[in-house]
């Protein structure tokens, strides 16, 4: 019965060709390597996600919300034909982006995640998941919406996508845009960049272990820090309310 | 048709662009007294950039701007539609929206090669 | 007139902060207070280019000077774009020199990322004339990268040269603690490797994103005072020799030479005359990297290499840190951080620093005189100081 119920709820996953690795130098000199990830490794990225909830900035919160959700839904098969890949810098985990194919020739971009920000990460995973799409899966277009204002900048208005409002976007009906394989092609220079195959030992140090992120976003130090110079300029004296409730738990 | 205006100095003649309220040369024109005259349309490209990170109220992925100096000696600053600039290069320029504010509509000059 | 002593320092970590912006000035100012002992000063002076603009509070002195508590002291918010740092340096610095004050706090401090980048740009970019340049959509980086087209042109500075001054400065600020960037960049990472330029991607051409100085918030303080009152203090003495500023017409392109950066020029001459000093003399400089192409220009025009040759003594290793004439051994604005207010001040702090000979790792040895070039809008209102460590 069990094994009935699931053959209904589980949708059925048509085969993709699997994302061949590759591997890139960042400003810093280090070497990332951008791989596909295993269905047995969301547990331990669902680690590395969840704080990211908290971070109540640059809608960090609402991508990791959302990228936890579609982790989970893809781990527990109630996702249909979804890929996910994950940028590794010597093992750390730096990103993680994901999508899914809608039919054979559309894809659906969904999230880009970035860990360790100031090295253009978001912008080489951003490009992995694009290549993915168009070149390795063979689509024609990639449907794709921005949650912040600088996505938007650096997707919709730097590679010129074709509106699609027509079509809602599974990211909550917002107006989607497409990356059109002739678009592609133009920005090929910029949206395939990184060398294959990559290297034996980077490649086994990469499938080793996602190793927690380390510097990630983290929360605003005081909650209240981040609204309270919107609303109220003296917000001092909530400083020293905290500051004086800490003391007393110390003392007590 | 609209025009951009250099300043000439009614006391020395000097010529000024931008605007200024006190002619740089003489500096003894009771401050205001100049006369507006028409920018040449035409010169050579100085310097050029092309703008990556543009402020919010730009749509575009980049933005060209040159200063260009023009026939009279003048020097003035304005957006390039050129595909591919050069130091030097020979343009020609008319007068167009160059920004959009929430709103009104700003005019400046755009460059051409000539 | 009488001698001016920097008696305290202090500063904040330049990064993205979370409180608002009079706490960022109060915080460096508590900081130069305990470094030099003094509890009260007379009158304070807060250099901040944006507050009304970004962070919708105008009067900023006024609410910085009642946070700390030290009020009835008079206080005023300094402006001059970028340079608001040294200009409110100046201002502490005629203070006590008239002899109108004893002790003066020089606050700089700025809170850029209480808005998104491209609202950022915007602010900054006002600065530029508004009618010849501002509405074409001019930022500050595309007149820097107009000026370092000219520079390439003329003396042959090349998009290497740009990011040997990023890696340098990048690096020294790793051994910063209060920098913005604690990464270190490769040559190889941002101009080398096959995936440099996704890296390292223009920002207006032929600037890079490597090229440009972060986005930075952050606060950073001068305690300036008397010999007596500085010598009570028993921390080491360091005097303000020299100040000169020089302005130059606002439009960018009615320069004389569109490849001269002669603000910084007259200024850093009457800040070495008043001084009685000339570059020569100088042991460590902290000059206004804004872009990378400003600290060739800047090191030129100060008179340290000869014009159209900044770019051969960086080659040479020079403006190291243990190099003949150390350039921005903190990281300068590039690696350090660009919260507008501060940064002249948070020169003026570097340079205190190496002179007491407290820059552990970054320490240039045997400093004892110091520059900074504070650069006001592009190269139209620029400040220049000179310091000495007395015994």
């Amino acid at each position: 019965m069990a094994v009935d119920l699931e053959k209904i709820l589980r949708p059925v996953d048509h085969p993709l060709p699997p994302f061949p690795a590759k591997y890139m130098t960042l400003a810093s000199g280090e070497t990332m390597v951008i791989r596909q990830a295993t269905r047995d490794e969301v547990p331990e990225l669902l680690k590395h996600v969840a704080p990211l909830v908290y971070v109540e900035r640059d809608y960090y919160d609402l991508v990791a919300a959302r990228v936890y959700a579609e982790l989970l839904g893809w781990y527990h098969y109630r996702m249909q034909d979804e890929y996910v890949l994950v940028a590794q810098i010597d093992g750390e985990l730096a990103a993680i982006v994901n999508g899914r194919t809608v039919n054979p020739k559309l894809g659906m971009s969904l999230h880009t995640l970035a860990m360790r920000r100031g090295l253009r990460i978001g912008a080489h995973a951003f490009a992995a998941k694009m290549e993915y799409h168009i070149d390795i899966l063979d689509q024609d277009e990639v449907l794709i919406v921005a949650e912040s204002p600088i996505g938007f900048r650096r997707w919709m208005i730097e590679y010129k996508l074709e509106e699609r409002f027509e079509t809602s976007h599974e990211l909550g009906g917002v107006p989607s845009y497409a990356l059109t394989k002739e678009l592609f092609d133009r920005a090929r220079n910029t949206l395939v960049v990184g060398r294959r195959p990559v290297p034996d030992d980077l490649l086994a140090k990469a499938h080793e272990a996602i190793l927690p992120p380390a510097d990630p976003p983290t929360p605003p130090q005081d909650l209240l820090a981040a609204t309270r110079a919107k609303y109220d300029s003296t917000g001092t004296a909530l400083i020293l309310q905290r500051w004086a409730q800490e003391r007393s738990q110390g003392d007590a | 048709m609209r025009e951009i205006n250099a300043y000439r100095c009614r006391r020395c003649g000097t010529l000024h662009y931008p605007f200024r309220m006190v002619c740089k040369e003489c500096k003894e024109n009771d401050f205001f007294e100049f006369d507006p005259v028409p920018l040449p349309r035409t010169g050579r490209i100085v310097t050029w950039t092309r703008i990556y990170n543009l402020p919010a109220e730009f749509e575009v992925p980049t933005l060209g701007v040159a200063v260009v100096e023009l026939d009279n000696g003048l020097r003035m600053l304005g957006q390039i539609d050129i595909a591919d600039p050069q130091i030097g290069m020979e343009v020609v320029g008319s007068v167009q929206v160059v920004r959009r504010d929430a709103y009104e509509s700003r005019y400046g000059m755009v460059f051409r090669a000539a | 007139m009488r001698e001016v002593y920097v008696a305290g320092i202090g500063i904040t970590t330049f990064t993205r902060l979370e409180f608002p912006l009079a706490e960022i000035a109060a915080y460096a100012s508590m900081a130069a207070m305990k470094d030099s002992g003094i509890d009260r000063f007379d009158h304070l002076y807060v250099a901040n280019m944006g507050s009304a603009r970004i962070n919708n509070q105008s009067a900023l002195a006024s609410a910085v000077v009642d946070t700390l508590s030290q009020t009835p002291a008079g206080a005023e918010r300094i402006e001059n774009g970028p340079a608001s740092g040294a200009s409110a340096i100046k201002q502490g610095f005629m203070a006590v020199a008239s002899g109108m004050h004893d002790v003066v706090m020089v606050t700089g401090a700025e809170r850029m990322r209480e808005v998104n980048n491209l609202e950022a740009t915007n602010f900054v970019a006002t600065l530029t004339h508004p009618l010849a340049e501002y509405v074409y959509g001019v930022t500050l980086p595309s007149h820097a990268a107009m000026f370092t087209k000219l520079y390439m042109e003329r003396y042959g500075v090349t998009e290497r040269h740009l990011a040997m001054v990023g890696v340098k400065n990048q690096n020294n600020a790793t051994m910063n603690e209060w920098a913005h960037l604690q990464q270190p960049i490769t040559m190889d990472g941002i101009m080398d490797s096959p995936e440099a330029f996704t890296n390292n991607p223009y920002v207006s051409e032929p600037l890079r994103f490597f090229d440009c100085c972060p986005v930075s918030d952050g606060g950073a303080s001068v305690l300036l005072t008397t010999k007596e009152i500085a010598q009570s203090t028993g921390r080491p003495l360091v005097r303000i020799t020299g100040i000169g500023q020089a302005t130059d017409t606002l439009a960018v392109f009615e320069r004389e030479d569109p490849t001269d950066l002669l603000a910084v020029r007259r200024s850093a001459r009457l800040a070495y005359d008043m001084a009685g000093i000339e570059p020569s003399d100088v042991d460590v400089a902290e000059l206004h990297d804004a872009f990378t192409i400003l600290e060739i220009a800047e090191s030129e025009e100060a008179g340290f290499f000869p014009k159209g040759e900044g770019h051969l003594a960086l080659e040479r290793g020079e403006t190291e840190i243990g190099g003949k004439l150390p350039i921005n051994p903190s990281g300068g604005l590039k690696g350090k951080g660009h919260p507008v207010g501060a940064t002249g001040v948070a020169q003026a702090h570097e340079i205190v620093t190496q002179l007491r000979g407290e820059a552990g790792e970054r320490q240039v040895a045997d400093a004892r005189i110091g520059f900074t070039c504070n650069f006001g809008g592009f190269g139209n209102n620029v400040i220049s100081m000179t310091y000495r460590r007395e015994e």
